[in-house]
């Protein structure tokens, strides 16, 4: 009975979905723009010269019409969809590694894997977890609002680096010999974890709410605001 | 790209007028920016005003009448006598004794010194890593005067000139969420609340330290990221 009743809902579930999948050949500098408005989005990057878009659309469907125009890939399901009660949308893409990535949603999980680009945003206006893993790239910027930030990857000279949640836990895994200079907020909790980088040239100040200070030469510039939650350093 | 260069930038931005490459410049730069992304909200806020219907324009109750007036006003102007230009007198002819004038220059030469002494000891006083936590007790001599007399407005009035600002926008953008919220899903609607619930108690605890230490640069700085939050919170419920 249970196995009987298992598959009657995955049938169900399998019935709500549709499928959207759809590859777009890709120039090098090619720059990947999606907002949506609930639901995951993993991105991937790989080495071939094309993006692929994959999508599970849940009941009520919303309305998607990637648009490839000059070198870019849009997406924007919050304005297709504007006044109309959508499902979640669930997406898996895969870039070319130099792609620039650009990804928001109003509520859901994001993820960015091997991604070299001239910049990563991910931004989650509510609620989500936000990934960023084997990241290469001169400017990234992940906000949310309730959830994590994990970050793992390079700090390159001149780069711009900026972490902003409002709850939950920003950890930054980046390499021991990484150069920055670093303002590192996390005013209700002081719960800021220099790990490996502790040091003389870092100083708490505002009793412990903020870390400001430089780690090697300080060659980019790291913004971390954690408003409600904690901020932990690791060594990559 | 520069500040200049987007803020040059950002109204053909919101025009959708500029070419692909401009357009993702001026966007990864209103990511990093702040005061950038702060004028273009300001833009977009003004655009968005304008698209409301506003009333037509109200004819004046007689516009022959004072369109009469107007010209009669140009034409007194016109027809007046120029007066007659007075010849300068130089500064012995107005009445200045020699001592006199020694004294003014000597006093002029102390208070130019005493300036720039203060000056060269105030420009090492803020380090670099004050930046983010300006107070009334991080403000060099120079500020405190010109603030004093009314040149330049202190941290705190335009803190709260900058409040205002922000709250003005949080009042438009929450009008437009309380039209659009009745439909959204019940999902949707509890994760808005959770985290506008989420932003308002961070807004609560920052002006709270605020109201112990209306000095305290970093609550005040907080307050202010905190504001935009809710700012853009509300902006990206509205678009729904």
């Amino acid at each position: 009975m249970n196995v009987v009743l298992f598959f009657g809902v995955a049938a169900d579930q399998t019935a709500a979905q549709k499928r959207f999948s759809r590859t777009y050949p890709a120039t090098k500098n090619v720059r990947l723009q999606l907002v949506n408005r609930s639901g995951t989005i993993i991105v991937e990057g790989w080495d071939r010269p094309e993006i692929n878009i994959s999508a599970y659309l849940e009941a009520p469907s919303a309305t998607l019409a990637p648009q490839s125009l000059s070198g870019a890939i849009v997406m924007d399901l919050v304005r297709e969809n504007q006044g109309r009660n959508i499902g979640n949308v669930n997406f898996t893409i895969r870039v070319p590694r130099s792609c620039v990535v650009d990804i928001e949603t109003r509520i859901g999980n994001l993820s960015v894997t091997n991604v070299s680009g001239g910049l990563v945003r991910a931004v989650v206006t509510t609620e989500g977890d936000i990934t960023l893993t084997n990241i290469i790239s001169a400017a990234v910027d992940a906000q949310n609002g309730i959830g994590d930030i994990f970050f793992d990857g390079a700090m390159l000279g001149g780069g711009q680096y900026r972490f902003t949640s409002m709850r939950g836990n920003i950890n930054l895994r980046i390499p021991l010999e990484s150069s920055f200079r670093l303002v590192a907020t996390a005013p209700s909790t002081r719960n800021i974890d220099l790990g490996p980088f502790r040091g003389s040239n870092m100083r708490f100040v505002s009793d412990g709410q903020r870390v400001a200070g430089k780690a090697g030469e300080g060659a980019s510039t790291l913004t971390v605001t954690n408003h409600r939650g904690s901020i932990a350093f690791l060594s990559r | 790209m520069t500040c200049d260069g987007c803020q040059e930038n950002i109204s053909l931005f919101l025009d959708n007028e500029l070419d692909e490459k401009t357009s993702l410049a001026v966007q990864t730069h209103l990511s990093f920016c702040a005061d950038c992304a702060r004028v273009c909200e300001d833009f977009a806020l003004i655009l968005d005003s304008c698209k409301v219907d506003l009333p037509a324009e109200l004819p004046p109750p007689n516009a022959e009448a004072l369109w009469c007036r107007i010209n009669n006003i140009i034409e007194s102007e016109v027809n007046s006598q120029p007066v007659p230009e007075e010849k300068p007198r130089g500064w012995f002819g107005r009445g200045f004794t020699l001592s006199q004038l020694a004294s003014a220059a000597v006093a002029i030469a102390l208070i130019s010194s005493l300036l720039t002494i203060v000056g060269v000891r105030n420009y090492f006083e803020p380090t670099g890593e004050d930046f983010s936590l300006r107070s009334d007790a991080t403000q060099t001599t120079f500020e405190k005067v010109f603030s004093k007399i009314g040149l330049i407005e202190t941290p705190q009035a335009s803190r709260l000139k900058r409040l205002k600002e922000q709250q003005a926008a949080i009042e438009y953008w929450n009008k437009r969420v309380q039209v659009r919220r009745a439909q959204w899903d019940g999902k949707m609607r509890d994760a808005f609340d959770r985290n506008l619930n989420e932003i308002d108690e961070a807004v609560t605890g920052y002006t709270i330290m605020l109201e112990k230490n209306p000095q305290d640069g970093l609550s005040s700085e907080m307050l202010d990221s905190a504001l935009d939050e809710k700012m853009n919170l509300l902006r990206a419920f509205s678009e729904l």
